[in-house]
């Protein structure tokens, strides 16, 4: 009699933990119709290939979340010549020294002696990336679009107004709630070049890391465009004044150069 | 040629933007002179004139005579002022940032190199005061990143901003008590629930089966007594179903019903991931990020604009912000020592030791193979905020979850849908409701939706056919069309 009841227990509590352990997997999302038809044998991002199709590969299981592209792999950056020169690798591959930053640091490639696009880009006091001017003729009234700064005022917002604020003057809400400090006032950097500009957000500068696994390159140039009106209020007028809408069109995308206004030669002293 | 053209618009603008300046100033002088000519002249016209321009006045001459004092005002200097634009970039009083704290430098320089002169010798140009002092080599080599050189900042303006970072009270980091124990009562809720009703169904089961037993017992002693013998649990039960054979026949019916409808109801609910909250292996708060710290979804979700995959932030964007912020307290220092093992960074030397170690995710919102979805069609073409489907996240304490359809009835400017989230029935119900974005579709401007609205709503016949409710929904423009998703 006593050995009945002490097993009845025993196999309730065994089937109370079994029943437990079945429900409140926190890391199971449930049961699935037809998990052949879920999961895909192709590499989709972030799925964990450790088990798939009922097929268990133990080397996998658990050990990465997203994978590296193949080395040497170079993103599609559409059919627009102009885009796909502006986002190659220009002449030559990351060097050697490339491993050691990992695209992590403000790692000055310069002082190795390396020639390659970005560096150049240093010295460079004009801006690659021509911008998109959209005028749209209604009746009498032009409307006129910056398309290019359009779309930098959105990759501002998302990518640098936590600390660089949304008037660039370094105040941003990072700095507000006192997480980060040292962000310098845009307008104070008007001595730097278009290219010292691309270079600390392609390679980081100081205390912000590289931006560069984040923006591409047009991205960044378009920003360079956007971070110069907060220097010049007017940088915007260079390209609206040659934005012309040509006779019997009623809509034209025009392209055009931003000059900055203010250039003082890249000193020691604002490298 | 091209270099050469630019060269020259930009001098000349820049030029012209100079004298804008001064013209505007000349100016300003002007119509502050010319209206309190004015008002003198005028004074006593009326007494209620009088008072106004009075007032008026003095506001003027207040900015009048704030202009004349600016001068003076210069030979205070601001030491604050001239750290945070000179120096904030790289140093912080007390941390150690791209540059060492300056906190009590002035002291350290003073004492070690013996000379006052030393430190603004250093400022001025480091390279000159590392050869020249002994500490100054040693400083050199403190940190890997070169110092910038300021030869501008006069004897005075070093030692005023040095002045001033040694004036400033370290702040003492706070919350960090508070933060721990919210997290372990936390804890302590979500795990108590279940664990009392199972300590009270044993209880009950214990106490039934000692009742039972006893009552057993004592008909086993009756029926010795008597010479009867005792029946078994089976006979028992089925001696009484016999008895009471309507009832137990009900009861059967019922619960079988019952045991259909759950099961009908379980189907229900497979392939239903609402409210699905993996564990992770950082405990990462969205209401620190983009709540208090404002950093868009964006920035670290990044290829949403890109890509189908919204995108899990690679360590390497962690950093761009954590290599300065290390955490307050114990619980936030741990987790954020997770992503230093991550990208192999050395706290200590301030350096990428090089090996790194990926950190291993749960993925949240999981759809079937089955299915295509695209973050950036909803995202950048149909203007859709990441709210409208993940939540507030901005409040999200805990880590991500699959919002439940409840929560994001809640959200601001969301329709309002009743079936669960990450389902189909949610999917082409908001599809059904939701009218199509007509602002600006990419940056080529022009786009298939733009141009479709703009048919809609010009030509008649298809207004007619399908603007009965006088909007343009996704579903009229083939969003329920099987191919869109399943292909």
């Amino acid at each position: 009699m006593k050995i009945r009841l002490v097993g009845g227990l025993m196999l309730t509590a065994i089937s109370i933990v079994l029943f437990e352990s079945c429900v409140s997997d926190k890391d199971s999302s449930g049961l699935e119709y037809m998990p052949d038809m879920y999961r895909s044998p192709a590499i989709e991002p972030y799925v964990d290939y450790g088990e798939i199709r009922g097929r268990e590969n133990a080397d996998l299981k658990m050990q990465q979340s997203a994978l590296t592209p193949p080395h040497g792999a170079i993103p599609y950056y559409g059919t627009n010549v102009e885009d796909v020169k502006l986002m190659m690798p220009w002449s030559i591959l990351p060097s050697a020294d490339f491993k050691l930053t990992h695209g992590l640091t403000g790692f000055d490639f310069a002082k190795n002696g390396l020639n390659t696009y970005e560096v150049d880009a240093l010295a460079w006091n004009w801006n690659p990336l021509m911008m998109d001017i959209e005028v749209v003729k209604t009746g009498e009234t032009m409307d006129r679009k910056n398309l290019t700064l359009d779309n930098a005022k959105k990759l501002y917002a998302s990518n640098c107004m936590h600390c660089h604020g949304e008037k660039g003057d370094g105040n941003g809400p990072m700095m507000k709630s006192g997480a980060f400090n040292g962000v310098p006032n845009y307008a104070d950097k008007s001595a730097l070049s278009d290219g010292q500009i691309f270079y600390s957000i392609y390679y980081g500068k100081g205390a912000m890391g590289s931006h560069a696994s984040q923006l591409n390159k047009k991205e960044i140039w378009s920003l360079v465009h956007y971070v110069r009106q907060f220097q010049n209020p007017d940088y915007d007028k260079v390209a609206k004044e040659s934005a012309i809408l040509k006779k019997g069109e009623e809509k034209a995308i025009v392209k055009v150069t931003a000059m900055v206004a203010s250039v003082v030669a890249p000193t020691e002293d604002n490298k | 040629m091209h270099h050469l053209n630019c060269h020259n618009t930009v001098i000349e603008s820049h030029i012209s933007a100079k004298f804008a300046t001064v013209k505007k100033y000349v100016f300003d002088k002007r119509l502050t002179v010319f209206y309190m000519k004015i008002s003198s002249s005028q004074m006593f016209r009326n007494l209620s004139k009088w008072c106004l321009q009075a007032v008026t006045a003095a506001l003027f001459l207040g900015t009048f005579s704030a202009n004349a004092q600016e001068p003076s005002a210069e030979t205070a200097i601001d030491g604050g002022k001239l750290f945070s634009t000179n120096c904030a970039t790289c140093h912080n009083p007390f941390k150690d940032g791209t540059g060492p704290k300056l906190y009590g430098a002035q002291t350290t320089w003073n004492e070690k190199t013996g000379s006052g002169e030393a430190i603004i010798e250093w400022v001025n140009n480091w390279e000159g005061a590392a050869a020249k002092y002994p500490y100054g080599k040693e400083v050199s080599l403190k940190k890997a990143s070169a110092m910038n050189k300021f030869p501008n900042l006069s004897k005075g303006e070093v030692v005023a901003i040095l002045d001033w970072v040694d004036a400033q009270v370290e702040p003492v980091a706070a919350g960090a008590a508070t933060a721990g124990t919210d997290g372990a009562a936390g804890t302590e809720e979500e795990e108590g629930f279940p664990w009392m009703w199972v300590i009270l169904g044993t209880l009950f089961l214990v106490i039934i089966g000692a009742v039972s037993g006893v009552r057993r017992q004592l008909k086993v002693a009756a029926g010795e007594s008597t010479g009867e013998k005792g029946l078994s649990y089976g006979e028992e039960f089925k001696k009484w179903s016999w008895k009471n054979l309507r009832y137990v026949l009900i009861g059967s019916v019922v619960i079988f019903i019952a045991i259909i409808v759950v099961f009908l109801q379980g189907l229900g609910r497979i392939g239903v991931v609402e409210g699905y909250q993996p564990s992770q292996p950082i405990d990462f708060p969205h209401t620190i990020h983009a709540g208090d710290q404002g950093i868009d979804c964006k920035y670290c979700h990044n290829s949403v604009t890109k890509s189908k995959s919204a995108g899990l932030p690679t360590v390497n964007v962690c950093m761009n912000c954590h290599k300065q912020i290390a955490g307050n307290d114990d619980a936030q220092k741990s987790k954020i020592a997770k992503i230093y093992a991550a990208s192999g960074w050395d706290i200590e030397k301030g350096v990428y030791a090089g090996t790194t170690k990926p950190i291993v995710w749960n993925k949240v919102h999981v759809l079937p193979d089955h299915v295509y979805f695209n973050h950036s069609q909803h995202v950048v073409v149909g203007g859709i905020d990441c709210k409208q489907c993940h939540g507030d996240m901005t409040k999200q304490k805990e880590t991500a979850k699959v919002q439940t359809i409840a929560e994001l009835n809640m959200v601001e400017g969301n329709v309002q849908l009743t079936k669960p989230t990450l389902t189909m029935g949610w999917c082409i119900e908001c599809h059904a409701e939701k009218e199509i974005s007509t602002g600006s579709v990419d940056s080529k401007g022009g786009g298939y939706y733009e141009e479709i609205h703009r048919r809609l709503l010009t030509d008649r016949k298809l207004y007619k056919q399908y603007l009965e409710d006088g909007k343009v929904t996704v579903k009229e423009l083939g969003g329920w069309e099987c191919a869109k998703c399943h292909y």
